[in-house]
C-alpha cells in the first residue's frame, strides 16, 4: 500500500535534490571558516582583474586628455588616486563577498541539515515496514 | 470585475498544470526575439545572420537555463563584432567579462535579467523596466538593467557606425578601439538612460514595499514619471537628442503593465483593509492586514436530456430484472396499441 507520508518526505527531497542538492552539499563539504576565504580570495582576484581591465578601458577612451602635458606632482596624484580607490574597492568586495558567502554557507547548511532528516525519517519508515512484515 | 478574477483563476490552473510546457515556450519566444533583434540589428556576418541560424539557436537555448542563452546572446554579438573589427569584439568581450566578474559570478541564474532589459530597449520600450523590475525584484536588479542597457547602446553604436568602422584599415585600428571605447563610455544619452531607469526601479521598489493603499499604482505612476522627468530634464540639460514620444509611450505602457502585473501578482481588497494594535509584555503592535481578492472557478455541470433519466429520479434504483420487465411490457402494449391502430389484430380475429 501507498505510504503518503514516505511519498511527502521523497518528493520534498526529490525537489531539494533537483534545485539546490548539488551545490549545497558541494558548499557544506568546506567548513565555513574555509569556504568563506577561499571564496573571499577568489572576489578579490577576480576583482583586481576587472579593476585592471575597467582601468585599461578608461586609459584607452580618456587616457590621450590625461597623459597631455602630464608633471610629476599630477602623475603622483592620479597613481594615489587609481590606488586609493582600488584599495577602497578591495575592502568593499571583501566586506561584501565576506558576509555574502557566510550567508550561502549557513543557508546551504540549514538545508543539508532538513535534507538529512528527511533521509533518516524514510530510513525509519522503512526499517519499521521490514520490521512488521518480519 | 468578478469575469477577470475568474479568468485569472483559470489561467493559474492552466498554468499550474503545464508550467513546464509554458516556460519552454516562453523561453523560446525570449530567444527568438533575442536572436532576431541582434541578428536584424548587427547581423554583419551573414552565415550566423540567417533566420535558420536565428531559429536554431532559439531551439537549443530554448532546452538550457537561461544563463546559456545569455551567453550564447553574447558570443553572437561578438561573432558579428568581429565580423565588423577586430578590436571592437575585444573591447566588447572585455565590456561582457567586466559584466561576469562583479555580478553573474554572483548570481548566475539571474542572467536573464540583462536579456530582459536589453530587449526592452531594443523593442523601443524602456520605461517598462523601471515599473516592471521595481515591482517584481528587489533594488540589486539595477545593476543587470544597468548591464543590459550598456549591452543595447554598444550594439546601436556598432550598427550606427558600422560602415566607418568597416572601411578603417590596419594603421586606424587603434584609433577605431580608442574611439569606440571612448564612444562607450562617454555616450551621455546611455548615462542618462541609466540614471533615469536605476532611480525608476528605487522609486518603484522604494514605494511598493510601504504600507500604502495602492502601493502598487502608486508605485509605478511615480516610477515612470520620475524616469520621464529624469529624461526630460536630462535631455535639456545635456542637450541629447531623446525621442519624447518613445519615451512616453513607454512610460504609458508601463503603467500599463504595472496594472497587469498587480493585478496577477497582488491583487488585493483595499475596502476591507483592517487596522490593529495590540501588544505583549515587549512589544507594541501596529498591524495592517488587508484581505486578498480571490474567487472560485465555478465548475461546469453537464445535464443529460435523454430518456429514462427522468424514471430514475422519482423513485428508488430499481433492479434488473424489474427493468427488464417494465421494458416488456412497455413493448407488448405498444405493439397492441399499433394493432389496434392499424387493424391487424382485428383482422386475424375476423380469420379465426
Amino acid at each position: 500500500m501507498l505510504d503518503k507520508r514516505k511519498i511527502r518526505l521523497m518528493t520534498r527531497a526529490a525537489i531539494y535534490e533537483k534545485t539546490y542538492g548539488e551545490e549545497d552539499l558541494k558548499v557544506t563539504g568546506y567548513y565555513q571558516k574555509d569556504y568563506v576565504s577561499l571564496n573571499v580570495w577568489i572576489t578579490l582576484i577576480w576583482m583586481t582583474v576587472g579593476y585592471a581591465l575597467t582601468a585599461a578601458l578608461l586609459f584607452i577612451s580618456c587616457g590621450e586628455s590625461v597623459v597631455e602635458g602630464i608633471t610629476f606632482v599630477r602623475m603622483m596624484i592620479i597613481a594615489a588616486i587609481v590606488i586609493g580607490l582600488y584599495l577602497s574597492l578591495l575592502i568593499i568586495f571583501a566586506i561584501g563577498a565576506g558576509s555574502f558567502y557566510k550567508k550561502r554557507h549557513t543557508q546551504a547548511k540549514q538545508r543539508v541539515k532538513k535534507y538529512m532528516r528527511d533521509l533518516s525519517q524514510m530510513e525509519k519508515i522503512d526499517l519499521k515496514k521490514e520490521k512488521n512484515r518480519s | 470585475m468578478s469575469t477577470l478574477l475568474v479568468w485569472r483563476e483559470k489561467l493559474q490552473n492552466i498554468y499550474a498544470k503545464y508550467s513546464i510546457y509554458i516556460l519552454k515556450a516562453l523561453q523560446f519566444v525570449t530567444g527568438l526575439i533575442v536572436f532576431g533583434l541582434i541578428n536584424s540589428n548587427i547581423g554583419f556576418m551573414e552565415q550566423a545572420s540567417s533566420v535558420v541560424c536565428t531559429a536554431g539557436l532559439a531551439v537549443i537555448c530554448t532546452f538550457f537555463p537561461m544563463t546559456i542563452m545569455t551567453l550564447a546572446a553574447a558570443a553572437l554579438v561578438l561573432v558579428h563584432f568581429y565580423a565588423v573589427s577586430m578590436p571592437i569584439a575585444i573591447v566588447s568581450l572585455v565590456v561582457f567579462l567586466l559584466m561576469f566578474i562583479f555580478y553573474f559570478r554572483f548570481t548566475p541564474k539571474k542572467a536573464w535579467i540583462v536579456l530582459l532589459s536589453a530587449i526592452a530597449f531594443g523593442l523601443k520600450i524602456p520605461l517598462v523596466i523601471p515599473v516592471v523590475f521595481g515591482l517584481l525584484g528587489t533594488p540589486v536588479w539595477i545593476v543587470p538593467a544597468s548591464f543590459g542597457i550598456i549591452s543595447y547602446y554598444m550594439i546601436d553604436y556598432v550598427k550606427d557606425s558600422a560602415t566607418a568602422l568597416k572601411s578603417a584599415d590596419a594603421e586606424n585600428l587603434a584609433d577605431s578601439l580608442m574611439n569606440f571605447t571612448k564612444q562607450l563610455f562617454t555616450s551621455k544619452e546611455m548615462w542618462l538612460m541609466i540614471g533615469a531607469i536605476v532611480v525608476g526601479i528605487l522609486v518603484v521598489h522604494l514605494i511598493r514595499t510601504r504600507s500604502v493603499d495602492h502601493a502598487w499604482k502608486i508605485a509605478s505612476a511615480a516610477g515612470a514619471a520620475v524616469s520621464v522627468i529624469l529624461l526630460s530634464a536630462g535631455s535639456i540639460a545635456l542637450d541629447i537628442d531623446i525621442s519624447f514620444a518613445i519615451v512616453l509611450a513607454s512610460a504609458v505602457l508601463g503603467i500599463a503593465i504595472g496594472l497587469v502585473l498587480e493585478f496577477f501578482f497582488f491583487s488585493v481588497d483595499y475596502s476591507r483593509a483592517e487596522n490593529i494594535q495590540f501588544e505583549d509584555d515587549e512589544y507594541y503592535y501596529y498591524v495592517k492586514a488587508i484581505p486578498k481578492v480571490g474567487v472560485a472557478v465555478p465548475e461546469k455541470e453537464v445535464k443529460r436530456i435523454t430518456g429514462n433519466r427522468p424514471d430514475r429520479r422519482r423513485g428508488p434504483k430499481k433492479s434488473d430484472d424489474e427493468q427488464d420487465d417494465a421494458t416488456k411490457t412497455d413493448e407488448i402494449l405498444l405493439t397492441r396499441s399499433l394493432s389496434k391502430e392499424l387493424g391487424i389484430g382485428q383482422e386475424e380475429d375476423k380469420t379465426e
